[in-house]
């Protein structure tokens, strides 16, 4: 056959506008938040296992600060860390790698691969859409356990631009680690101890449990070299006024310089991963 | 114009090679190893614009993987495949504009969504106009019956209504390619019928057409090409109505008799390389020939010598009879199995 022609039903492939591209970016954000929505029960549940966590470490500190302060913080500020640091934890919730995980493991992932989309940033745009829902139910609980341990301090005003900067990061940050830890299942297939280890890594040196500054020097040292502190300790440090001046623009660097670093990791490892697919059946 | 163009395709899927139980995966924490499956063993295929090509083998046979390399999904192990004149798996999201893909066993719609909020995202990332989007759907929600399912939800469609709500988003972006794995599995009568009807006019409009399928009667409705695939490799290439006079042309004619024949001797006599059986208690006779060896005329004059015919029926080769004939391992891949090759050089056994 040699019909050159172009026939009607083989329109010339366009190559979306900058605009377009952004449309379905944000439709999968949008049609993310209302699939989360669709699952409201089954999340909600996983957010009072979280809040009950968080309100029991209320309760923990509360007694030890009770005597006054330690290692410089004393209660209102240790709230206020605390549930800054729950928020910023209930961003990239175990919803988004349950999820890519499960639709590695079953293959679903090669429908991924057929739509004309890029596949990280799909995954980022759906992040950001249960992002919407996930820091919304975050700050209701925070609001509702504040008022219960008796209020929390505003933000520290003089360290308030970085913190702005800070928070905006958590969300893209944490998405580059649970993005990376989904893609391992392509190797192991398998995803509960990938997911463990992940959740243990980040509880440990992202300071949501203990503040870093109450580690051993050398466990400080490692922990302010790893991504995790920008997750819930740098955040909430700045918000209680702990990191200020030049210290606080730092470790908003590392933070970014993190978010970025990951987002490139998450990249090479994901033409690793591809190439690693097997697809078994349909 | 070549729509896909593969060369030599060859993918190996290497998996762990663990004993069984505890200490066997134990064992293989310290010592790996690995055994290597060949699913697909050097596929050179070509498909024009506007072809539809039915793509068959026995289960296992290299088809779903042959699919996902053209699709982009899997990258080949080595060989070369372009399709739009794009490598898919290196340009996967300029090659996803131009394909359309349903893996039957599989769904593109979001589980969670009205099928109308999946099909208005999927325009979204084509970057459909209003409308265009209005148009194609318009179009697909009549030729496919999908009107009352818009509003449903995903996972609430029966196995037929998701197949065609799949279908409607495959097709949304009025792809120049379409690629269709198993799409009637399960599928009744009625769908399936109307799927075809569906299928023989996207092919009547221009689009290249590849299909997988176990259903016999799709490819005869819908496909002019034939290709035939096993152990991962091209055992057969042409058309479809050259395959069925390659691999399956014996005819049978079927003769009812007045009265009981005392002999069929004479008939096998006079035919050589023809059999002959006896039918419906006697008073029938099924004579199976070559119609390049004897026409029906010889087969009937030679009936009429010996019996004498009350009615007769000829019956032809179905494409059935050859796929039944390469699932029983009738066929057997040539030496050189270019798909080039005069299918009269290949050996059947």
């Amino acid at each position: 056959m040699t019909a050159a022609v172009t026939l009607p039903s083989a329109p010339p492939r366009r190559t979306p506008t900058v605009r377009q591209t952004l449309r379905a970016y944000r439709a999968m954000g949008r049609a993310a938040f209302r699939s989360l929505v669709a699952y409201q029960t089954s999340f909600l549940f996983g957010l009072l296992a979280t809040t009950l966590a968080a309100v029991a470490m209320l309760y923990l500190w509360r007694s030890v600060l009770a005597a006054g302060r330690v290692n410089g913080f004393d209660w209102p500020a240790m709230k206020a860390y605390l549930l800054v640091a729950f928020v910023a934890g209930s961003l990239v919730s175990s919803y988004v790698d349950y999820r890519m995980a499960g639709r590695i493991q079953q293959g679903d992932v090669a429908m991924d691969l057929v739509r004309p989309v890029d596949y990280q940033r799909s995954r980022l745009a759906e992040a950001l859409g249960f992002g919407g829902y996930e820091l919304g139910t975050g700050l209701v609980v925070a609001a509702a356990a504040a008022a219960l341990f008796g209020g929390v301090p505003a933000p520290a005003h003089r360290s308030l631009g970085a913190f702005a900067v800070s928070a905006v990061l958590v969300l893209p940050l944490r998405f580059g680690i649970v993005y990376i830890s989904a893609l391992v299942v392509f190797w192991t297939r398998n995803y509960v101890g990938v997911q463990s280890a992940r959740i243990a890594l980040i509880t440990l040196f992202s300071g949501s449990l203990v503040p870093l500054s109450f580690f051993p020097g050398w466990l400080q040292g490692l922990a302010a070299a790893l991504p995790f502190a920008g997750m819930a300790s740098t955040p909430a440090l700045l918000y209680i006024g702990r990191l200020t001046g030049a210290d606080a623009w730092r470790d908003v660097g590392v933070q970014a310089a993190w978010t970025v670093g990951l987002w490139w990791l998450g990249r090479a490892m994901w033409r690793g991963a591809s190439r690693q697919l097997t697809v078994h059946g349909g | 114009m070549a729509r896909i163009e593969a060369d030599d395709l060859r993918k190996v899927f290497r998996s762990p090679d663990k004993r069984p139980g505890l200490a066997g995966s134990l064992r293989h924490l310290v010592e790996r190893r690995y055994s290597e499956k060949v699913a697909v063993d050097g596929i050179s295929l070509r498909v024009d614009e506007g072809e539809a090509v039915a793509y068959v083998g026995p289960n296992g046979a290299g088809k779903s993987t042959t699919i996902k390399l053209l699709t982009g999904i899997l990258v080949p192990t080595s060989g070369e495949v372009r399709v739009n004149g794009i490598v898919p798996h290196r340009n996967r999201v300029e090659n996803a504009r131009g394909i359309g893909v349903v893996f039957g066993q599989r769904t593109s719609l979001w589980w969670d969504l009205a099928v109308r909020d999946s099909l208005e995202l999927l325009r979204d990332m084509h970057g459909l106009s209003t409308a265009e989007y209005w148009a194609n759907l318009d179009r697909l929600v009549e030729m496919l019956g999908i009107g009352d399912l818009l509003s449903s939800t995903a996972r609430r469609l029966s196995l037929g209504q998701r197949m065609r709500a799949d279908l409607a988003a495959a097709l949304l972006h009025d792809p120049p390619i379409v690629y269709l794995d198993e799409p009637t599995i399960g599928l009744d009568i009625e769908v399936k019928d109307r799927l075809r009807a569906f299928l023989r006019q996207i092919v009547a409009e221009g689009t290249t057409l590849v299909l997988t399928t176990h259903d016999l009667g799709e490819i005869e409705d819908v496909c002019s090409r034939l290709v035939i695939i096993d152990h991962g490799r091209i055992v057969h290439d042409g058309g479809l109505r050259q395959v069925i006079e390659t691999y399956a042309r014996e005819r049978v004619m079927h003769v009812d008799l007045a009265a009981r024949p005392v002999s069929l001797a004479g008939i096998a006599t006079r035919l050589a390389g023809a059999t002959v059986i006896e039918e419906r208690d006697g008073l029938g006779v099924a004579v199976t020939f070559d119609p390049l060896a004897h026409t029906a005329g010889d087969v009937l004059t030679a009936i009429q010598a010996e019996l004498q015919v009350v009615d007769l029926r000829i019956k032809e080769p179905a494409i059935e009879d050859v796929v039944r004939r390469v699932y029983a391992g009738q066929l057997i891949p040539g030496p050189d199995d270019s798909p080039d090759d005069s299918p009269d050089d290949s050996p059947v056994r």
